[in-house]
């Protein structure tokens, strides 16, 4: 075991070198309780691994948590908080796009770097905010690797959406939208709902008699899971379930093996792309109990970032904007590097693989290069 | 404020000495920012001076007229929208973008005037709450117009230019000075209707509708101009939060829970009552901003940020703020229907009673 | 004036016309569309019923107007989630544990708040239960946090396939359970002493005071029973819903809509009222949009109350 921590450690220390004895204070925003909890959990485990990790590498780092509970109102007093009164040196989050979105704003205003793990509107990084970086791939990634996976796959001519109306629902389907038109889908229906209220067995029987080839779904958690039960309870069945990532890459939704079974789902992570992210995986396994998602290597990676980096700086805000913007990582992410191209600013260039879950289990169908196993496609039907 | 008056006023003293108090508050409050810099004690006095409003607004048509809103939100949600996307999608400053504001909200007040004022009772309130819903509903449907869920971010709030000077909105200063002068007015304006014949009106009207019906009273008419005014003020404390807080969205500001919080202030603090509101806004505003974020009082110095109260309250109590509310109103309901000015009163005259009871003891005693 | 249970026939076969014998015919895919909405319309409106009517029965003897029944449902929620959660019982069978205790708790919420208001104004009423409600769902926010829950049985999301239309097996055993209640409760108010005294003291308080019908200990009754149904709701609708502490709030307004619908008072009225608001919202989801399914039940609900606000079945306003 502590074998194998000391060769991941040591893949590391080629990406981040050595620091020495530092002290930094990093803010760390999250939803910690509310409906987005089951995958703020991944984000908070991804960042107490980082934090051990960054303790053995001489880095004293001390997290203030902020618990959002998924409103960006909350997220943006926690900002606030954190910027004038804790006076951390960098931030890390929120998870959910919309805050991610409304603590960018603070971010350029009190000028706090701030690193965004895992939200995907398009626009937090096309505003010209230079004291915000982000990690992950932007919403219209998903929406393109996940048409492009169906259309690899089979010959689908028409799709449908089902959204929750959130800033990460709506901007992954604007894309998605737009992508299905350019490469000729036929868009048969487009439904959003508001979290809160899940009785979705009218929306879904509409769209069952619509007959669409592909059904794409953004969702968080609870609503992935109730979406898919009452499509399988209407008998919905489509070529295939294309679920957004979100509620439909976590461990919840993978365990729910009715309803799973054969969907897929985007992702910013696997743990097979790469001898470090198996050993992260193992890792998580052991201290956490469950498997990893993509939050939780999202958030670790940005925190490791975000340490390493403050530390070097002595926790100044603007050299650490400065070392961001220069700077170059690498771990169980691939290469690190937040660029300025098409419009955005600060994005961190990720390649999204599309998964798809085969007995219990999540694989990678997409793209070929990172594959791992053959897609299942068209959808076979209910069990 | 239970001080007694000194025996050389009389009674027109009394009120010139109420005069010269409110002015010294208002005077005293306006200089705490010279001395106090720390945001958190800034955020504290906008967010009260706001439940200020807010009650006093609820206060004229819930108070004094007796129809008991439980919709008000729809006002306070139209008065944001109306100055964010003014400023957002028009480029329209604040200080035109709250005229309209107010204008929105006498407009929406006339139209669910109309529709709710021939019920009365419960049913009254069910179509209050229901307009609030109804909106809300709308608000998140319509995202071509309102965008939704997604809400408003605010951009940038351009530079005021008046007198000469420049007014510069980043810090909470300016919103500091502003909501405490709105809420000053508010209280005037409060205190010239409740003695006003239009005040008359409207307490006729709660006491009894069909006998203030059978004066003469229009009734439709006189409970429409209440709730115009009262529409007025909360749409314009809308279009303030929406500027303060930055980011507003159907859920944050048409709420069920915001319409409540109205109800609540001036149920607390002594409902139909001039002080009840300020009152009720300073029990609950500081008791739930701290509960919200106890890292305020650290930052104030009044708590390390180690100390077990602290940490238990971020632990356990930080998102279940409105759980005080919800004790708060069983206690003030069960135990003091006035609210706690109603409490202070009755301390009051006990406290004379004695007095002037020891007095004449004294007296005979000499 | 207080319609109670009078027609227990006619509310069954109303609450019964929703499965109709539709095997073996060819239907085009349009209408199958229009079946399958009205057919989850039903369901889920029978569960509406059910938080409708202990609504009802707690207005119409104590005329009172609970709003924190909302927060009943969601306590029934949590209370089957617990069960489920640590002692893996079923959530149909927790009824038989939820509702004697929603029960107790809706009985000592009478004794100890709502009965010191009886006589207040009903605004202060309203408050005192929308403070109660507060304290309900911050509380279990406390203990349980704002996550959201989900009950996984092994039937969650498995149907009945009726002519092509499916049946969603957890919302058909909540009806089904819905109708059976609903059933023993009209026979409890029509058939035993207790039940006419409670209707008695609904239809007016004073005579049945006079008449020797111990007022104080009916009140708490009814509020019981009412908490009960609630509660009972709760633990039916949980295996197909999610459980946060907010879900009630959603509960309670439409609960008043169902029971201003029915007529205040009124249990027929409730039943009538929660299915028309559960094919409402389902028909309003496939013909206008899925967003604006409570917006459409708002309208109806204010437009009812300015054009006939004594309810469908009502003749004149209490």
């Amino acid at each position: 075991m502590s074998k194998l921590l000391a060769s991941a450690l040591a893949a590391l220390a080629i990406a981040l070198p050595d620091a020495g004895q530092a002290q930094v204070k990093i803010g760390f925003i999250n939803s910690i309780t509310g409906p987005e909890a089951p995958i703020g959990e991944n984000l908070t485990n991804g960042v107490d691994l980082a934090v051990e990790d960054l303790r053995k590498k001489g880095v004293n780092v001390t997290v203030v948590r902020q618990d959002d509970t998924g409103k960006p109102q909350v997220a943006m007093s926690a900002m606030e908080q954190l910027a004038t009164g804790d006076e951390v040196a960098v931030v890390v989050g929120p998870y959910t796009s919309a805050s991610s979105n409304a603590v960018a704003k603070l971010a350029q205003q009190y000028k706090v770097p701030q690193i965004v793990p895992a939200a995907a509107k398009e626009e937090i990084t096309r505003q010209g905010y230079t004291y915000v970086y982000r990690l992950n791939a932007p919403a219209h990634q998903y929406a393109q690797s996940l048409i492009d996976a169906a259309l690899a796959f089979g010959k689908p001519r028409s799709i449908a959406f089902v959204y929750e109306s959130t800033d990460f629902g709506t901007s992954v389907t604007a894309a998605g939208k737009a992508y299905a038109k350019a490469k000729g889908l036929r868009i048969v229906a487009d439904e959003t709902y508001q979290k809160g209220a899940p009785d979705y067995r009218s929306t879904l029987t509409k769209i069952k008699a619509a007959g669409p080839d592909l059904v794409f779904m953004v969702s968080y958690v609870a609503d992935a899971i109730l979406l898919m039960r009452q499509s399988r309870e209407v008998g919905l069945k489509p070529q295939a379930f294309l679920g957004g990532g979100a509620g439909f890459d976590t461990a919840q939704f993978e365990s729910e093996r009715d309803i799973s079974t054969h969907v897929f789902s985007v992702t910013q992570w696997t743990p097979e792309s790469s001898p470090a992210s198996q050993e992260f995986e193992r890792r998580y396994r052991a201290r956490f109990g469950k498997k990893p998602t993509y939050h939780a290597a999202c958030a670790y990676v940005a925190t490791l970032v975000a340490g390493e980096t403050a530390a070097k700086a002595g926790g100044d805000r603007r050299k650490i904007q400065a070392a961001l913007g220069s700077g170059r990582w690498s771990g169980i992410l691939g290469d690190v590097k937040f660029e300025t191209y098409e419009g955005f600013t600060n994005q961190n260039k990720l390649v999204m693989p599309v998964i798809q879950y085969q007995g219990g289990r999540s694989v990678t169908v997409f793209p070929p290069a990172v594959v791992k196993a053959k897609p299942v496609y068209p959808f076979p039907g209910w069990r | 404020m239970n001080r007694r008056p000194p025996p050389v006023l009389r009674p027109r003293g009394v009120a010139a000495l109420e005069l010269v108090l409110f002015a010294a508050a208002v005077i005293a409050l306006w200089c705490v920012p010279v001395f106090v810099k720390k945001p958190y004690v800034l955020h504290m006095g906008v967010i009260l001076f706001l439940a200020v409003i807010q009650g006093q607004a609820w206060n004229v048509v819930g108070g004094y007229a007796g129809q008991y809103s439980v919709g008000h939100a729809a006002y306070f949600g139209v008065g944001a929208y109306t100055t964010m996307m003014l400023l957002e999608l028009h480029h329209i400053a604040p200080w035109w973008g709250l005229g309209a504001a107010i204008a929105n909200g006498v407009l929406l007040s006339l139209i669910i005037g109309t529709i709710t004022f021939r019920l009365r009772g419960p049913y009254f309130v069910l179509a209050s709450i229901s307009m609030a819903e109804i909106l809300r509903y709308a608000f998140l449907y319509y995202k071509d117009l309102t965008r939704g869920a997604e809400g408003f971010l605010l951009s940038e709030i351009p530079t005021l230019h008046l007198f000469g000077q420049e007014f510069e909105f980043v810090t909470k200063r300016p919103f500091y000075f502003v909501t405490l002068g709105l809420a000053a007015i508010t209280i005037v304006a409060n205190h010239l209707v409740q003695h006003s014949k239009l005040g008359y009106y409207f307490q006729a009207i709660r006491e009894d509708q069909d006998a203030a019906s059978s004066l003469g009273i229009g009734l439709t008419l006189y409970k429409s101009v209440a709730l115009a005014i009262s529409a007025a003020f909360t749409a314009l404390s809308g279009g303030i939060y929406a500027m303060f807080v930055k980011f507003i969205a159907p859920d944050l500001v048409f709420g069920i829970d915001v319409s409540v919080q109205f109800v609540l202030i001036c149920i607390i603090g002594g409902i139909g009552t001039i002080y009840g509101p300020v009152i009720g806004a300073m029990v609950l505003v500081p008791l739930s901003e701290v509960l919200r974020n106890p890292r305020g009082l650290v930052q104030v110095g009044l708590a390390s940020p180690d100390s077990s109260f602290v940490q238990f309250v971020e632990a356990h109590l930080s998102n279940a703020h409105l759980l005080v509310y919800g004790v708060l109103v069983v206690v003030v309901i069960l135990f003091a229907p006035d609210g706690v000015l109603g409490l202070l009163r009755r301390a009051g005259a006990r406290l004379r009673r004695r007095r002037e009871a020891q007095g004449e003891a004294g007296a005979a005693g000499a | 004036m207080v319609a109670f249970a009078q027609s227990v026939p006619g509310a069954v076969l109303i609450l019964g016309g929703g499965v109709p014998a539709l095997a073996g015919t060819e239907l085009g895919p349009r209408m199958m569309v229009f079946l399958q909405s009205v057919l989850s319309g039903v369901l889920v409106g029978g569960v509406y019923a059910l938080i409708g009517i202990g609504l009802t029965m707690i207005f119409g003897v104590m005329r009172v107007t609970n709003f924190a029944h909302g927060e009943l449902v969601m306590l029934g929620m949590y209370l089957t989630w617990g069960l489920f959660h640590w002692l893996r019982l079923d959530p149909f069978l927790s009824i038989v544990l939820v509702a004697p205790a929603l029960f107790l708790w809706g009985a000592f919420l009478q004794r100890a708040f709502v009965n010191r208001v009886l006589d207040a104004l009903p605004q202060n009423q309203i408050l005192l239960t929308i403070g109660l409600g507060l304290v309900m769902s911050n509380g279990v926010m406390l203990a349980f946090t704002s996550d959201y829950r989900i009950l996984t049985t092994s039937y969650s999301s498995a149907s009945y396939d009726l002519a092509g239309i499916s049946v969603s097996k957890p919302l058909l055993y909540a009806f089904l359970v819905t109708v059976a209640i609903t059933v023993l409760l009209y026979g409890f108010l029509l058939r035993t002493d207790t039940g006419q005294a409670i209707r008695a003291t609904a239809q007016d308080r004073e005579a049945a005071q006079l008449m020797g019908i111990n007022v104080r200990w009916t009140s708490m009754l009814a509020f019981g029973i009412g908490a009960a149904l609630a509660g009972a709701a709760g633990a039916l609708i949980s295996p197909t819903y999610y459980i946060f502490p907010q879900v009630g709030s959603a509960f309670t307004l439409k609960a008043f809509v169902i029971v201003v619908l029915g007529g205040m008072g009124s249990v027929v009225g409730a039943t009538l009222g929660g299915v028309i608001i559960g094919l409402t919202e389902s028909l309003a989801a496939v013909y206008i949009a899925g967003g604006l399914k409570d917006l459409v039940v708002f309208v109806l609900f204010l437009a009812l109350l300015v054009f006939k606000p004594s309810g469908l079945l009502g003749k004149t306003r209490a």
